[in-house]
């Protein structure tokens, strides 16, 4: 049978507070395959972004297990690389070399950092503005620099915390697109955490809804349907409707501090 | 243009109100003397006089305390950031320490160096350490932690992340500690300067009241706050803007 890339094994998260353990994450267990496009799915506060965290090695679970092809994630490496709503980049780098900035590591030192960073400049469509500022374009445009340094580094698994939620609905469809068209050519595993049902249905091959406190799997839903999607196509409104069942579901109340 | 006009006007008023008072008046020269017996004493003191060595030695006992206080205050503030243990007993007594006027050290000073440069260095690097020290430690804790993050998952680590994230996020806060150090070093230095022998503006001020020279002391006042004034918000004021740009602060 096929490995999972990524495996949660009752995987428990709380944070210690000075008014006792925050409870984030209780018990998530699920599998993620090479290559999948898996959206998480939830409202704010569910724990979504902890998830990401966990995979990246960031954070490390409270009890269970993490687990990135077959070994425990002990610490963060540039085989699982993330994207941030707030685009994160270095404000003291110029473009190219925020693109640059993970080749510059020892574990790239042999290739030109520079040359590898511009032909990812240029498969995000961004190679004429190689010697700006960061902070002289727009969120759009940065948030495909921050897509160019996450997948300069060629790493396996790309995770995405809510990378368009800061752009207006227009740059949010476009850049929605670009991803899709950037994971068909470079066939990384993505996890692109949101809280938008909608953006969920356009993009994921199966969707993880992550729900009530602490955060538990309500519903993992597949989406056999192809792209470029349809909003209104009768198959992604079926799954609509089981997720937002799902998400108003009682158990989910029930579990959360009223 | 219109702002520097009328800049030029109320000085040279100022100059003429002064003169007037002192001509009118009689006041005798030890108590105020009249704007051309300062602009003399400056003139004199700067073409003939000791005036640029004062200058000179003050500035070479400064900039002494003020890097060595860097060096300490940076890794202090360092250290700070990173051990919790060290922030809430030592942090805490630093605090309390910056409540005390560099003047006060004087006589510690003068006990435990005499009466030579080493106090007066002495003196600086207390002044200047604590600012740069708190500076340091909050720059290092108000990096944005997504920062460090996306390094992280980039494959940073270590000395590279230090080096190339950790260091350059803290720059723009930084030099802002910079600023108020020196600050806090040049007025620890003329303080020092007043208690000690040898050539220096503090020095060459303290000669003037012993000769009753109320012109050199009134053209020495004038130049320790021409020099505070360039390099604090001239220099680094200048350094400031240009990080901010930089860094896209501004």
């Amino acid at each position: 049978m096929l490995e999972p890339k990524i495996k949660f094994e009752n995987v428990v998260k709380n944070f210690k507070t000075s008014s006792g353990d925050n409870h984030i994450l209780g018990n998530l267990s699920f599998d993620i395959f090479a290559e999948e496009f898996v959206c998480v799915l939830g409202p704010s506060g569910c724990g979504k972004s902890t998830i990401l965290s966990l995979i990246a090695g960031l954070l490390k679970p409270s009890s269970g297990k993490v687990i990135f092809n077959s070994k425990l994630v002990e610490r963060p490496d540039s085989s699982r690389t993330l994207v941030f709503q707030e685009y994160a980049l270095f404000p003291w780098l110029n473009i190219l070399d925020n693109v640059a900035f993970g080749l510059t590591t020892k574990n790239h030192g042999k290739e030109k950092p520079q040359k590898k960073a511009m032909e990812y400049l240029n498969l995000v469509g961004l190679s004429e503005y190689k010697n700006y500022p960061v902070n002289q374009v727009s969120g759009g445009m940065r948030q495909r620099v921050a897509l160019a340094r996450a997948l300069a580094v060629e790493p396996e698994v790309l995770l995405l915390d809510e990378p368009f939620g800061a752009l207006d609905q227009q740059t949010r469809e476009n850049m929605q697109n670009e991803l899709l068209r950037l994971w068909m050519k470079t066939k990384k595993t993505v996890i692109f955490v949101t809280h938008s049902v909608d953006e969920a249905l356009k993009l994921a091959d199966r969707i993880l809804v992550i729900g009530g406190k602490p955060g538990k799997l309500l519903f993992d839903a597949t989406v056999a349907v192809s792209r470029p999607r349809d909003l209104k196509d009768s198959h992604l409104i079926n799954i609509r409707n089981q997720i937002l069942d799902n998400l108003t579901h009682p158990d989910f109340f029930m579990g959360s501090d009223i | 243009m219109k702002i520097t006009l009328i800049r030029i006007t109320f000085f040279l008023a100022l100059f003429l109100i002064w003169y007037l008072v002192v001509a009118i008046t009689q006041i005798p020269s030890y108590i105020l003397p009249g704007p051309l017996d300062v602009f003399e004493s400056f003139y004199i003191g700067f073409i003939k006089g000791n005036y640029l060595i004062s200058i000179f030695y003050s500035m070479i006992r400064v900039l002494t305390g003020y890097f060595m206080a860097l060096g300490i205050g940076i890794v202090t503030g360092i250290l700070l950031a990173r051990y919790y243990f060290l922030d809430i007993t030592f942090g805490r007594s630093i605090l309390s320490l910056q409540s005390i006027p560099s003047v006060a050290w004087v006589p510690l000073a003068l006990l435990w160096f005499g009466i030579s440069d080493n106090a007066v260095i002495f003196i600086i690097i207390l002044e200047a350490v604590l600012p740069t020290a708190l500076s340091t430690k909050n720059a290092m804790k108000n990096i944005p932690s997504n920062l460090i993050k996306a390094a992280q998952t980039l494959g940073s680590r270590g000395l590279h992340l230090y080096k190339n994230v950790i260091i350059k996020a803290m720059i723009p806060e930084l030099v802002t500690g910079l600023r108020l150090s020196w600050a806090f070093a040049w007025r620890a230095l003329i303080a020092g300067e007043l208690f000690v022998s040898g050539a220096g503006i503090g020095q060459t001020l303290e000669l003037g009241r012993a000769l009753a020279d109320m012109s050199q002391v009134i053209a020495m006042i004038t130049t320790i706050g021409i020099i505070g004034y360039f390099t604090e918000n001239v220099f680094f004021g200048i350094i400031e803007k240009r990080v901010r740009i930089a860094w896209g602060v501004e």
